[in-house]
This record gives C-alpha cells, sequence and structure tokens, in this order.
C-alpha cells in the first residue's frame, strides 16, 4: 500500500515535469472518448431490448388480408377491423390486443384551455403483454367500448396535480370519461410496439381509450392506414368496421414453441378459408415477427445513427493513435528516470507496475474529461434532436463500459511506450 | 569476489564492430581500492557498466562472488544491482524534482524495506556524507560536490559491497574532488570494494592499485607509472 502511493508520487511528479504535454494527451483522450460515448449512449439506447424477459415470446402477426391482387407482395403492418376479428378469435395466444394511436385534445372542463395528448386507442390486453405498471386504478375488465380511460402519470399530475384521480372525469375531445386507472411512470424504450416508421423513438402515450370506443367516435389513426375499394375513412364507426379501412396493429403473446408453430398453422387456415371465401386473391405471405426483430424487420435501424457511430469510432481511434504519440515522447524524455531506477535496481516489473499506476492516474483524469464531454455531446444532440432526447440517459452499465473503455484506451497509450522504456538499452541514457 | 576471465564486449552499429574490451582477464579482491585509467574510448565506461550488470557482454565470463552472471534473469539481475553493487556516475544522476531524501530512498524501494528500515540507512548515509542539514533541499540547491556526496549516499544506502564510481570528480573542481576522494576513501575503510575510473594522476595514486586499459586491453600494475599514461 506504501509502495503504491510511492509509485503515485513517481506518476504525479513525472506530470508536473510536463503538464501541458500532459494535459493535451488526456484532453485529446477525453474528447475522443466523449464524443464516441454520447454517441454510444444513443446506439445503445437505441437498439436495447425493452423487455428481456419477453422480446421472444411477443410477436406481431401481418397478412395480405386486402381486397387487391399483389405478387411479391410484404404483407402491410395493418390490418382492418375485419380481420382482426378473425384473427382475435383464435385462442392460442396468452395475450392478444389491437391497437393504433391518434392526436386529441384534453381538459377538464369546458372553462380550461384544451392541451394537445397522443392516445393510444387499444385493447384490455395491452397493459399485461407490455408490463405497464399500475400506480391507482385498474384496467377495463373486458374489450368493450366504454367511456372510460387510462391516464399516464404524468398526464394526470399535469391535469390534476395529483396521480390518485380513479373516479374523475376528463374531456377529451369534449367527451365527458371517466378515469380509472393511472399507470405509473413508464417508458418503454425503445416502443417497440410501435416500430412501422420509426415510430419506437417516441415517448409513450398520455391517454388510453378502448378500441371499440375510439372507433364509436371515429378516432382516426395518425401514423398509418390505407383504405381500399369504396371504404370511407372518415366514417370509421360504420366503414372502418365493415370495410377495407387498414390501420390496426396487432400483437400476440405466444409463449412457447408449440403455441407459435399453432399460431402459423392458425394463420396458415386463415389464409384458405379467406381464399376460399374470394377474399384473399393474392399468394400466402403471412408473416410473425417477434418483437426483437421488429426493427429490422421494417427496416428501421436509422442508417445516420449508424453512420454517426462509426464516425465517432474513427475519430476515437485517431485520438488514440494521437495521445500515444504525446504519451511517447513523454516516456523518452522520462527514458532517463526509468534507466537510473534500472541501475539502481528496480527490476521490470516494478517499472511496469509504476506503469499500470502511470495509466491508473491518466485513467482517472480521463474518464473524468470524457464523462465531462460526453455529458455536453448528449445535451447538444438533446439540443438538436430533441425527438431523441429519450435515449439520451445514462446507467450504470453504460458507466461502467466507459470507465472500461477508458481503461482499454490508457493501456493502449502506456502499452507502447511502456515497452520501449523498460526494455531499452540502460547505460546509454546515463552517460548523458 | 569479482573475477573477470577472457572477457571480450563488441559493440556493432551499421557501419562498424568496436572491439571495446578484448580477452579482459581480471581479479578484484574484498575490500580493494583500484583506479581505473586510460586515454579517452578505450573501454573504462565499459567495463564499469559491465561490472555493474548495466550491460552484456559477449565472450568470457564474469563471476560475482563465485558465481557467473551469464543467464541470470531480469529480476535476479536486478537484485543483484539493488543489493550488492552501489553506482556513482560523472553526472551524479540524481532525479531533480525529487529532495535528497527521496533521492537516496529510490534503491531503496525496490528492496522491500520498511519505512523504519529506509529512514534509518537515509540518515546514517546522510551523516556519513555531512548532508543531514540539506535532506529537504532539492539537488539544484546543491553545489556539484554536495550533489556528487548525495549521490554517494544514495549509492551506499543499500549497503553494498561494491561501489562502481565512474569518473566521480569529473565534474568537480579540486577541492570539492578530494573531499569527495577523501570520502570514498573512508568508505573503503569500511570495508567496501571500490573500482573508480579516473584521469587525474593523483587519484590514481591514492588508490591502493591501478587498472589501465588501453584499446580494451587490461594492463594491471599495483605501482603506478605516470609516463606509462602519456606514452600509450
Ligand atoms: N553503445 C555503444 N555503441 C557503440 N559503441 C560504443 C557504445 N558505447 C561505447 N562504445 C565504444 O566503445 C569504446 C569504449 O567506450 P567507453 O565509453 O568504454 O570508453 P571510456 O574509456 O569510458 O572513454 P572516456 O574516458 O571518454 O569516458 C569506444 O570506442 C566507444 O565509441
Ligand atoms: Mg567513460
Amino acid at each position: 500500500m506504501e509502495q503504491l502511493f510511492y509509485y503515485l508520487k513517481v506518476s504525479w511528479f513525472s506530470v508536473k515535469r510536463a503538464p501541458l504535454p500532459y494535459m493535451l494527451t488526456v484532453l485529446i483522450l477525453s474528447l475522443g472518448l466523449g464524443v464516441f460515448f454520447s454517441n454510444a449512449t444513443f446506439y445503445y439506447r437505441i437498439n436495447s431490448d425493452p423487455l428481456p424477459a419477453k422480446s421472444d415470446k411477443l410477436f406481431f402477426p401481418m397478412m395480405l388480408l386486402v381486397p387487391y391482387q399483389c405478387s411479391n407482395c410484404k404483407p402491410p403492418s395493418v390490418l382492418s377491423y375485419s380481420n382482426i376479428a378473425k384473427l382475435n378469435a383464435s385462442d392460442i395466444p396468452s395475450a392478444k390486443a389491437a391497437m393504433y394511436s391518434a392526436g386529441g385534445y384534453l381538459r377538464l372542463n369546458s372553462e380550461q384551455a384544451p392541451t394537445p395528448v397522443n392516445v393510444r386507442i387499444t385493447q384490455r390486453d395491452f397493459f399485461s403483454m407490455f408490463d405497464v405498471p399500475m400506480l391507482h386504478g385498474s384496467i377495463w375488465p373486458d374489450n368493450q367500448a366504454r367511456d372510460e380511460v387510462l391516464l399516464s402519470k404524468a398526464t394526470a399530475e399535469k391535469l390534476f396535480g395529483r396521480t390518485n384521480v380513479t373516479g374523475q372525469q376528463v374531456l377529451l375531445d369534449d367527451r365527458l370519461f371517466t378515469v380509472i386507472g393511472v399507470l405509473d411512470q413508464w417508458q418503454m424504450l425503445p416502443r417497440l410496439y410501435d416500430a412501422f416508421n420509426r415510430n419506437y423513438l417516441n415517448p409513450t402515450e398520455d391517454i388510453y381509450l378502448p378500441l371499440e370506443s375510439g372507433y364509436d367516435y371515429n378516432y382516426l389513426s395518425n401514423t398509418n392506414s390505407s383504405t381500399f375499394e369504396d371504404a370511407d375513412y372518415r366514417k370509421l364507426a360504420t366503414d372502418g368496421r365493415t370495410k377495407a379501412i387498414h390501420q390496426l396493429q396487432y400483437w400476440v403473446q405466444l409463449d412457447t414453441l408449440a403455441q407459435q408453430n399453432a399460431y402459423r398453422q392458425f394463420m396458415a387456415n386463415l389464409v384458405a378459408d379467406e381464399k376460399a371465401a374470394g377474399r384473399h386473391p393474392s399468394a400466402e405471405a403471412n408473416q410473425l415477427v417477434m418483437m426483437r426483430d421488429i426493427v429490422s424487420y421494417f427496416d428501421g435501424e436509422s442508417g445516420d445513427i449508424k453512420a454517426f457511430a462509426i464516425v465517432t469510432l474513427l475519430f476515437l481511434l485517431v485520438c488514440v493513435f494521437n495521445a500515444s504519440h504525446l504519451s511517447l515522447n513523454r516516456y523518452l524524455s522520462n527514458q532517463y528516470e526509468f534507466s537510473l531506477r534500472r541501475a539502481l535496481g528496480a527490476n521490470r516489473s516494478q517499472l511496469q507496475v509504476q506503469l499500470l499506476v502511470d495509466m491508473g492516474l491518466m485513467s482517472t483524469f480521463t474518464l473524468t474529461g470524457a464523462a465531462i464531454i460526453a455529458y455536453g455531446g448528449i445535451k447538444l444532440m438533446n439540443y438538436l434532436w430533441p425527438a431523441n432526447s429519450l435515449f439520451a440517459s445514462w446507467d450504470l452499465q453504460l458507466m461502467l463500459a466507459l470507465a472500461a473503455l477508458t481503461l482499454l484506451c490508457s493501456y493502449l497509450v502506456t502499452l507502447y511506450p511502456s515497452l520501449r522504456a523498460s526494455f531499452g538499452s540502460l547505460n546509454k541514457q546515463l552517460k548523458e | 569476489m569479482i573475477t573477470l576471465t577472457n572477457l571480450g564486449k563488441i559493440f556493432r552499429t551499421e557501419l562498424i564492430e568496436t572491439h571495446a574490451l578484448r580477452d579482459v582477464n581480471l581479479q578484484v579482491n574484498e575490500g580493494e581500492f583500484a583506479a581505473l585509467t586510460g586515454p579517452s574510448g578505450s573501454g573504462k565506461s565499459t567495463l564499469l557498466n559491465i561490472l555493474g550488470t548495466l550491460e552484456s557482454f559477449d565472450s568470457g565470463d564474469y563471476q560475482l562472488d563465485g558465481k557467473s552472471v551469464k543467464g541470470l534473469s531480469d529480476a535476479a539481475l536486478s537484485k543483484l544491482r539493488n543489493e550488492k553493487i552501489g553506482f556513482i556516475f560523472q553526472s551524479f544522476n540524481l532525479i531533480k524534482d525529487f529532495s535528497i531524501y527521496d533521492n537516496i530512498e529510490l534503491p531503496l524501494r525496490y528492496r522491500g524495506l520498511n519505512a523504519a528500515a529506509r529512514k534509518q540507512r537515509i540518515e546514517q548515509a546522510l551523516e556519513l556524507v555531512g548532508l543531514h542539514a540539506r535532506r529537504d533541499y532539492l539537488p539544484g540547491q546543491l553545489s556539484g560536490g554536495q550533489q556528487q556526496r548525495v549521490a554517494i549516499a544514495r549509492a551506499i544506502a543499500g549497503e553494498p559491497r561494491i561501489l562502481l564510481a565512474d569518473e566521480p570528480t569529473g565534474n568537480l573542481d579540486s577541492l570539492m574532488a578530494r573531499q569527495v576522494m577523501e570520502l570514498l576513501e573512508q568508505i573503503n575503510r569500511q570495508g567496501c570494494t571500490i573500482l573508480m575510473v579516473t584521469h587525474d594522476p593523483d587519484q590514481a595514486r591514492r588508490a591502493g592499485r591501478n587498472i589501465q586499459i588501453i584499446d580494451g586491453q587490461l594492463h594491471d600494475s599495483t605501482l603506478y607509472d605516470p609516463l606509462a599514461q602519456h606514452t600509450a
């Protein structure tokens, strides 16, 4: 322990001997690591698995249940109300829910100014399927239409100034609804249940409405929908239920391989039935995509984020290269002292320990610098692309990764110089 | 205690081979004070560095206390340097931003001595070289002679059995040189074997034994002959 302090002291004196090049080395390394890390945070968050225990059990079925013929087509990502009714008939999934999103205006009473809200219009299994935590109240007992909504915690706080508001009433687009439940703090990152069109980068919704009520009150989808034949997309309550208005995303939970195979078979049977009824003119093109794979299925991986990640990695390499160059100069000018210590009896491993301590000291400075720069970088990115700000948070795992990367870079920066220093010829330096 | 047999050293560069030492045979006994003299470039420093295991050799053998140093590991050589050998350089080689105390402590740090043992040895060494009052000074705050005495204190703090000094007074004026010589003689009287490279005939005369190197070859003589150096 005491010897460790000695090594630290020797390191510190060598820093003090040439503080400017040292600071420059630390700065360059911090910059490379900071920039890389602020970007890596994004990349890591966006590619992380929001439900690791379930992401291989939740599936997104897609079928070509459309009234037109199309060869080599991918099935659309949305289904019509009548398609859903057919799919919902299966008891194979442990849970199933159709959903879409819409915009609305919310207020407590007609005197208040309304605030725009995002509405998720869905069915009761949604909450259990995506592990949504409840704070107060309960969810809908079934999939019937009812004037009952659930609020996010933030929405309840904003509207009422508190969270326990079950039984209270709100005005959504000036219709009266009763709050039956309030969600706890919930942010599925990324929000994979809505993966099409990179919607998964958005925050979760403010208010939740039963699917049947959404159709009754004519809430139109604000993401993607397509209408065929004579259907009028503005008449959700009527045409929406009977005609080819496709706007519903559908998720099923299939826990076992047997369930998954059975469900695939169910989908194939459904296609056969539809074909027999003349409602499936195209060849079968069923898809059952695991939640884990949904982003890549929709080709939603953000190309620019990936490119940026590669650029920052290259930048980091350049920084490491430069820093090791600076560090080599520093060690060459210190080589005299190394030789002296060797001549007076320090062996190679003792000098290696010295270099490890050097590295530890540099890592400490660099880690501090890198954390500050990475934090600044994230703030800057949030400022430039506020939509992505959800993905800019750190956790222990990320911090540890940064620390490990810093250690690795500091090691690379001290490794070559250290070898030079401890295997160099001894007597040359001491002669002068 | 030191036995060199047919020792040879060749420096090879891209252009030339320098036979720095050829067929050197030498026996140094415990307690001797030997002066190494010879013209510039004759191989004195090379010999001293080989004796101090700072430099390897190409042929022959070097036995220290009856054991060959050939093939010893880095750790073993370092231990040997640390415990048996003390080095004194012409240019002092003190670390400029370390205090006198810390400079003397340097070799002791690699020996696994505890703080109390180190302190005791450093104080003893400081006492011997008469610089106890300057223990917290930096080398730059001392005269050249004082700096060399610090270097001597550093060399003897580990209580080595051999002291190797390469022109220890080369950078000093005659008064300070005499003080350093007296100090070395005192250390020798306490039993430490000393090999010292010098250009000063007076110093060579004061040493008990005079070893001459000319062109990498040894001319051992216990009697000092000033003419030998000039006619060589
Ligand atoms: N590292 C080296 N590489 C190549 N040649 C060397 C090296 N060190 C010494 N020599 C050569 O070996 C010979 C002996 O050198 P050495 O330093 O031992 O001489 P010296 O007797 O100490 O001289 P001086 O009195 O000037 O210090 C010289 O010719 C020198 O050029
Ligand atoms: Mg010399």
